[in-house]
C-alpha cells in the first residue's frame, strides 16, 4: 500500500507540489493523471524516496520513505521518469545488477530473472548486450529491473511514453497481471485512454494539486460529463 | 502483502553492495575501449619517450667523431695552431658568416683568432681569442668544452713561461687553487635525468582511473540511470565507495605498469656511456609502490568528486584535464628548483609522492616516517573527498542536473 499525506515541494519561486495526498490500495491500479507539469513526476519522485519532500509523508507499506529510505525502498519497485540501461551491459547483467542490490543472489535470483524475462518476452534478448536494443525492449529491461525483488509495491512514471502499439498492449497486460498477483499498482499517466481502461481508482492532479479523486465512474458522474476527457478538462480547468 | 511477496527484511550487509557496485563498474569499463586505451596505452608512452630521448643522446655522445672546430685567421696563431692540432682537434676552414652558422647550428662553435693577435703576444699583452657559440642551442656542447679546456692550458702553459723567464715562479701568480670534486655518483646523475619518470607514474595514477571516474558518475547521470540506481534500497556511501574501488582498480594497474615499463625499457638503454647507471632492486621497487599507494587512493576520490559534481560528461572530462597538471605541478617546480626534501612534505598529496619516488630512485633511503605521513593524510583526504561525493548525489539538483 501507498500512501500520500499532504506532501508540498518548491524549487526556487516555484511550487511544483501544493498539498498532494492519496491512498493506493493494495490489488488495486492507481492513476496519477494530469497535463504536463501537474507535478505527477515530482510526486512520484517523493514516493521513491530520490526527492525529499518540504512537508507531508510519503508512506509505503505503512514505512516512511524520508525516514526510512532503505526499508521503504526494499518493499517497492519503481519505474522512473529516466530509465536509461547499461550499454555495455547484457540485458541479463542489467537486471541482475539490481537484484544484488536489492539483496538477491546466486540461483534464486537467476530465476526469479528467467521467470521474468519469459514473462516479459525477453528471454531471445537475455544474453545480449543492450546497446542496440529497440525502445520497447529497453522500456521491459527497464520494467524487469523493477520488479526484479518481486516487491508489493510498483510505481510507474509514463510507463507507455515512446512505446508503439504493441508494446503499449503488453504494457497494459503486464499492470493488469501485476494487480491480479496483489500488488499495489500507481502509474502516472496524461493519456486518457489509458487511465480510463486500467485504473481502478484516478487521482487528477493539476499545478501540484489533487483536484479530483475516486474511480473514473465517480468522477465522470461527480464533474456531470459523458466521458473521462470530459470530467478531466473541467477537474483542471482548463477549458470554459 | 510485501512479507508473502518475499521482498523486504533480506540481509544486505553493506560491504556486500559495495561489492557489487564495484564488480558491475569493473566489468562496465573492462568493456569499454576508451577505459582501457587510457589505462593500458599511457604507461607505455612516457617511459619509451624518456627512453628515447636518452638512447639518442646516448648515440650522440658515444659516436668517436674527432672534435672539429672551424678556425677563423690560422695565421695569426700558429703555434696555438699546432697545440690544438697535437690535441686532436681537427681544424676547418672557417664559413663566409660565422655568426649565421653558430645560430643555424651549422657548427657548434667557431674559433675566431683576431687580427693583432700575434703582435699583442709577442708584446705580451693579453692576446684576444674569441669562442663564438650559442648557449642557447646546446649548453655546454662537447667541441665547446673541449676547446675551452684547451685553449686555458694553452694560455696557462705561456703565462707561467713567461713568469719563468722573469725569475717568478709560476706557482705565486696562483692565489687559490679551485679543485672540483664532484660527488654525484652515476647513480644521482641518471636520477636528475630520470626526474621525469616519477611525473609519469604519479600521472599514471592519475590517467588511468579518470575514464572510470567520469563514467561511473557523470555518464550515469546523463545516460539516465543514476535515478533507477538510487530507486535501490542502497546508501548513496555504498555506492560512493564502490565506484571509488572501482577507479582505484583501474588507477593502481595503470601506475604500476608505468612503474613496470620504466624499468623494463630503461634498462635497455646504453646509459652506461653517459656515465649513468639504471637499475631498480626489488626493495626499491616495493618503496615506490608503496609511495605511489596514497595517491593511487585519492587521485581517484579526488576525481569523483569533481566528475559527480559536473554538469555532463564533456565538462566532468574538462575538470579532470585540467586536473592533470596537478601531478606535473611538483615535477616543474624540482626541475626549475631543486629542494630538500623535508618529512612534512610527505603529508601534501602528489607533492610528498613526487618527493618520495625521487629519493628513492636517487637510491636515498625515505624513512618510515614519510611513509606513514604520506599514506595517514591520503586516508583522511580520501575519506573527506568520498563524504562529499556521497553527500552530493544526495543533492536533488546534482541527481536530477540543474
Amino acid at each position: 500500500m501507498i500512501e500520500v499525506r499532504a506532501l508540498h515541494k518548491r524549487y526556487a519561486a516555484v511550487v511544483a507540489v501544493d498539498g498532494v495526498s492519496f491512498r493506493a490500495e493494495d490489488g488495486r491500479i492507481t492513476g496519477l493523471l494530469g497535463p504536463n507539469g501537474a507535478g505527477k513526476t515530482t510526486t512520484l519522485r517523493m514516493v521513491a524516496g530520490l526527492v525529499r519532500p518540504d512537508s507531508g509523508v510519503a508512506c509505503i507499506d505503512g514505512v516512511d520513505v524520508a525516514r526510512e529510505p532503505e526499508r521503504a525502498k526494499a518493499c517497492l519497485g519503481v519505474l522512473p521518469d529516466a530509465r536509461g540501461l547499461y550499454a555495455r551491459l547484457t540485458a541479463r547483467e542489467n537486471v541482475r545488477y539490481f537484484g544484488e542490490l536489492q539483496g538477491l543472489g546466486g540461483a534464486a535470483l537467476e530465476r526469479r530473472i528467467d521467470a521474468l524475462f519469459e514473462r516479459l518476452e525477453l528471454a531471445p534478448l537475455a544474453a545480449r548486450r543492450v546497446a542496440g536494443f529497440s525502445q520497447g525492449e529497453r522500456t521491459k529491461v527497464a520494467i524487469a529491473r523493477a520488479l526484479v525483488h518481486a516487491p508489493g509495491n510498483v510505481v510507474l512514471d509514463e510507463p507507455t511514453n515512446g512505446l508503439d502499439v504493441m508494446s503499449t498492449r503488453a504494457m497494459r497486460a503486464l499492470i493488469r497481471g501485476l494487480r491480479e498477483e496483489g500488488r499495489c499498482v500507481v502509474f502516472s499517466s496524461h493519456v486518457m485512454q489509458e487511465v480510463s481502461a486500467l485504473c481502478d481508482d484516478v487521482v487528477v492532479v493539476a499545478a501540484g494539486r489533487v483536484v479530483g479523486q475516486g474511480s473514473p465512474d465517480a468522477l465522470r458522474d461527480a464533474a456531470g460529463t459523458r466521458s473521462l476527457e470530459d470530467a478531466f478538462v473541467a477537474l483542471v480547468g482548463g477549458e470554459t | 502483502m510485501s512479507a508473502a511477496l518475499g521482498s523486504g527484511g533480506r540481509l544486505r550487509p553493506w560491504a556486500r553492495l559495495v561489492g557489487v557496485v564495484c564488480q558491475k563498474e569493473l566489468r562496465d569499463s573492462l568493456r569499454d575501449r576508451r577505459s582501457l586505451l587510457s589505462a593500458l596505452l599511457f604507461p607505455l608512452v612516457g617511459p619509451l619517450l624518456v627512453a628515447g630521448v636518452l638512447t639518442f643522446v646516448a648515440r650522440r655522445e658515444t659516436s668517436e667523431r674527432p672534435v672539429e672546430v672551424p678556425v677563423v685567421g690560422r695565421s695569426e696563431a700558429p703555434e696555438l695552431v699546432r697545440s690544438l692540432e697535437d690535441n686532436g682537434v681537427v681544424l676547418r676552414d672557417p664559413p663566409d658568416d660565422v655568426e649565421r652558422a653558430v645560430r643555424d647550428g651549422d657548427a657548434e662553435v667557431v674559433l675566431v683568432i683576431p687580427e693583432g693577435h700575434g703582435a699583442a703576444l709577442r708584446a705580451a699583452t693579453p692576446a684576444k681569442v674569441e669562442l663564438v657559440s650559442d648557449s642557447s642551442r646546446s649548453t655546454g656542447s662537447r667541441a665547446e668544452r673541449r676547446l675551452r679546456e684547451l685553449l686555458q692550458t694553452y694560455g696557462g702553459t705561456l703565462g707561467a713561461l713567461r713568469l719563468v723567464a722573469r725569475g717568478v715562479h709560476p706557482e705565486l701568480a696562483q692565489a687559490v687553487a679551485v679543485v672540483e670534486v664532484d660527488l654525484a655518483t652515476p647513480q644521482q646523475l641518471g636520477a636528475r635525468l630520470f626526474g621525469m619518470i616519477p611525473m609519469f607514474v604519479l600521472l599514471g595514477a592519475f590517467v588511468g582511473g579518470m575514464y572510470v571516474a567520469t563514467d561511473s558518475t557523470a555518464g550515469e547521470r546523463e545516460r539516465g540511470s543514476l535515478e533507477p540506481l538510487l530507486c535501490n534500497p542502497v546508501s548513496r556511501g555504498a555506492l560512493v565507495v564502490g565506484k571509488w574501488l572501482a577507479t582505484v582498480a583501474f588507477a593502481a594497474a595503470t601506475a604500476m605498469l608505468t612503474l613496470a615499463t620504466c624499468s623494463f625499457v630503461l634498462g635497455r638503454v646504453p646509459l652506461d656511456a653517459l656515465g649513468m647507471s639504471f637499475g631498480l632492486t626489488p626493495s626499491q621497487i616495493l618503496g615506490l609502490c608503496a609511495a605511489v599507494l596514497p595517491l593511487v587512493l585519492f587521485a581517484p576520490a579526488l576525481q569523483l568528486c569533481v566528475a559527480t559534481f559536473a554538469r555532463t560528461f564533456k565538462e566532468a572530462q574538462t575538470y579532470l584535464s585540467f586536473a592533470m597538471f596537478l601531478p606535473m605541478l611538483p615535477g616543474i617546480f624540482l626541475g626549475l628548483a631543486p629542494f630538500k626534501s623535508a618529512p612534512w612534505m610527505s603529508a601534501v598529496p602528489i607533492l610528498g609522492q613526487q618527493v618520495m619516488l625521487t629519493d628513492l630512485m636517487n637510491g636515498r633511503p625515505v624513512p618510515a616516517l614519510s611513509h606513514v605521513l604520506g599514506t595517514v593524510s591520503a586516508l583522511v583526504l580520501t575519506a573527506l573527498s568520498l563524504r562529499f561525493a556521497a553527500s552530493l548525489l544526495r543533492r536533488e539538483r546534482i541527481v536530477f542536473g540543474r
